[in-house]
């Protein structure tokens, strides 16, 4: 209860922030639209040449990419804003307050800050999810839905604790901007299945940097595809990946330094 | 009482990667870096009582701010016990960081495009301050530190006096009993710093606050702290009364005499050391047990109009501190 106040302040301060720029909704909403479109104009020319991808169908493609649009804006309204605000901090020596702060200072320095125009990419990724099952004619049962919301959830914590752990980085390096980079690098292999890569990147993909668990997995269990992998590993996968990424953090703040004055 | 800080034999070192200047020193270091280690703060205990204001003093680099961050949670120390108000700061522990704060001069928590008043509905919600407690001391804030109309305003539209005050009243919205300031005065005017001098000696009487101050102005030190502690290299060099700190290391006076007409210098023979001699001016320094006498002697043998005894200046008998400690 005392969390959600916290929660809300910082929300509601962050809100009134962005509000000074008022005029970026217009250029998200175009930006995240246009995007979507070239996306799907782009596998309207793939599928132009062939009927399946990687044994995925064009409709089955679509839903992950909304997917994957889905979970790029709940990261880019959140998760980055509030992780870059981080290692912004960090350089500057202001991160010292957070830490003066009497709050979780995980939970807040991973929820404080959200560009709210970001949401359009949510709700167009949602969008292109429905329109991708509707054209599938998909029947999608309650527990196909539940299975699906879990999958999901598995996939937005691998990306958390990917976000984080790179993020923690920056205890040691201070200058990490660049992991924004790294991180868009491979999590842009997850607008197609990993079933289209070559072994060894699907391997990577899989394993090493489980992209697979983002899109892949939640795409599959909702368009009745072939599980890539036994399911019950997503949750076991995001759990570890969490823990790991935690056990980083909290290992990094030990080793916080601290800019000096 | 116990006394509210304890720290016993703190040492704090780090490693700092270090590399020459120049192109070539830059792409040697990118594969091979040199650390070297640096001794930050290298075993320094004190105790400081419930409601005390002392004064650390030190030049730049000689591991103040590096303590206060470890005394209030920020780092882990190397080495060494630190107690404050009973709990081990660097547990950071919820209702430790609740009766603390850390003011940075150079530090800003406040949000920059919001003014004020939105930032300390934020510390309002983490410190758990309830309404009427809260709006109790933004008022008494608001009076001590004349805040009236500074909190409406988005951060970024204040002149830097207003913004430390209002970081000042940001970092003691949840009335904590112990305050490490850092610099709190850095970049003000002279008349900016008295105020906020004037409102820590207030804040402290009021509330029974204990605070752990670090200025680089004397004069911060001389209005609040009654007792000082100075380190330099991370060492503890003095640990006592202020006044305390001139006689162990500058014992001396300096006593100025304007005189009716100029003297030729050598009446002035065995008068002590002469510092100056500009026409009707003299300034003569004077063991401390020798000024009577050396007063006496300059009434008695020169046409003395007005005459001084004064204590040396701070500054100058820190820099003796520090001078020796090198030497």
């Amino acid at each position: 209860m005392r969390l959600a106040r916290v929660i809300w302040a910082f929300g509601r301060a962050a809100l009134l922030d962005e509000t000074a720029y008022r005029g970026e909704l217009l250029g998200n909403v175009i930006r995240s639209a246009l995007g979507i479109a070239m996306a799907i104009g782009g596998l309207a020319v793939v599928f132009a040449h062939t009927r399946v991808l990687g044994g995925w169908t064009m409709e089955q493609v679509l839903v992950l990419l909304g997917v994957y649009y889905l979970v790029n804006g709940l990261v880019s309204t959140v998760l980055s804003p509030s992780l870059n605000k981080v290692v912004q901090e960090v350089r500057e020596g202001t991160f010292d307050y957070m830490l003066l702060k009497p709050a979780p200072s995980l939970l807040l320095a991973s929820t404080r800050r959200f560009v709210v125009w970001h949401v359009s990419d949510v709700v167009l990724g949602a969008a292109v999810i429905w329109v991708g099952l509707a054209r599938l004619e998909a029947n999608v049962t309650l527990a196909g839905a539940a299975v699906f919301a879990a999958a999901m959830t598995a996939g937005v914590a691998i990306v958390y604790a990917i976000w984080l752990a790179l993020t923690t980085l920056v205890f040691w390096f201070v200058r990490v901007e660049n992991i924004t980079m790294i991180f868009n690098l491979f999590f842009e292999t997850g607008r197609y299945p990993v079933e289209v890569y070559p072994f060894w990147l699907r391997q990577l993909l899989t394993f090493v940097f489980p992209v697979a668990f983002i899109t892949t997995v939640p795409a599959q269990t909702i368009t009745g595809r072939e599980p890539l992998v036994v399911l019950w590993a997503a949750p076991l996968i995001a759990a570890a990946a969490l823990l790991a990424a935690v056990r980083f953090w909290r290992f990094g703040l030990r080793n916080y330094t601290s800019a000096s004055s | 009482m116990p006394p509210d800080i304890r720290v016993h034999g703190l040492v704090k070192h780090y490693v700092v990667p270090e590399r020459g200047a120049g192109l070539r020193a830059s792409l040697r270091s990118v594969w091979r870096r040199r650390r070297r280690l640096v001794r930050a703060v290298d075993g320094i205990s004190f105790e400081v009582a419930p409601g005390e204001i002392v004064g650390f003093l030190g030049p730049n680099g000689a591991g103040k701010t590096t303590s206060l961050k470890v005394l209030s949670g920020l780092l882990h120390p190397t080495h060494g016990r630190v107690d404050v108000l009973g709990f081990t700061p660097w547990d950071r522990r919820a209702d430790f960081l609740a009766r603390i704060t850390l003011i940075m001069g150079q530090r800003q928590q406040l949000f920059w495009d919001l003014p004020a008043g939105d930032s300390f509905q934020v510390n309002k919600a983490v410190f758990g301050i309830d309404d009427a407690v809260f709006r109790r001391t933004v008022g008494l804030l608001t009076e001590l530190l004349e805040l009236d109309g500074l909190l409406t305003k988005p951060v970024r539209q204040l002149s830097l006096g207003e913004r430390m005050k209002v970081e000042l009243a940001a970092g003691l919205l949840h009335g904590p009993r112990v305050l490490f300031l850092d610099e709190p005065t850095i970049g003000l005017d002279v008349t900016m710093q008295q105020r906020i001098r004037a409102f820590v000696a207030r804040y402290n009487a009021e509330t029974g606050a204990t605070v752990l101050l670090t200025s680089h102005y004397m004069a911060d030190v001389k209005a609040l702290a009654q007792r000082v502690i100075v380190i330099d290299r991370g060492r503890l060099l003095y640990d006592g009364a202020l006044h305390g700190l001139a006689e162990r290391y500058a014992p001396h006076k300096t006593i100025t005499v304007h005189l009716e007409q100029p003297v030729d210098p050598a009446e002035l023979r065995g008068l002590g050391e002469i510092v100056s001699q500009e026409g009707a001016q003299v300034t003569v320094r004077t063991r401390k047990d020798e000024a009577p006498a050396v007063t006496g002697q300059l009434l008695a043998r020169l046409p003395v109009a007005d005459l001084s005894v004064e204590d040396p200046p701070l500054e100058e008998v820190i820099e003796q501190v520090f001078r020796g400690n090198r030497t």
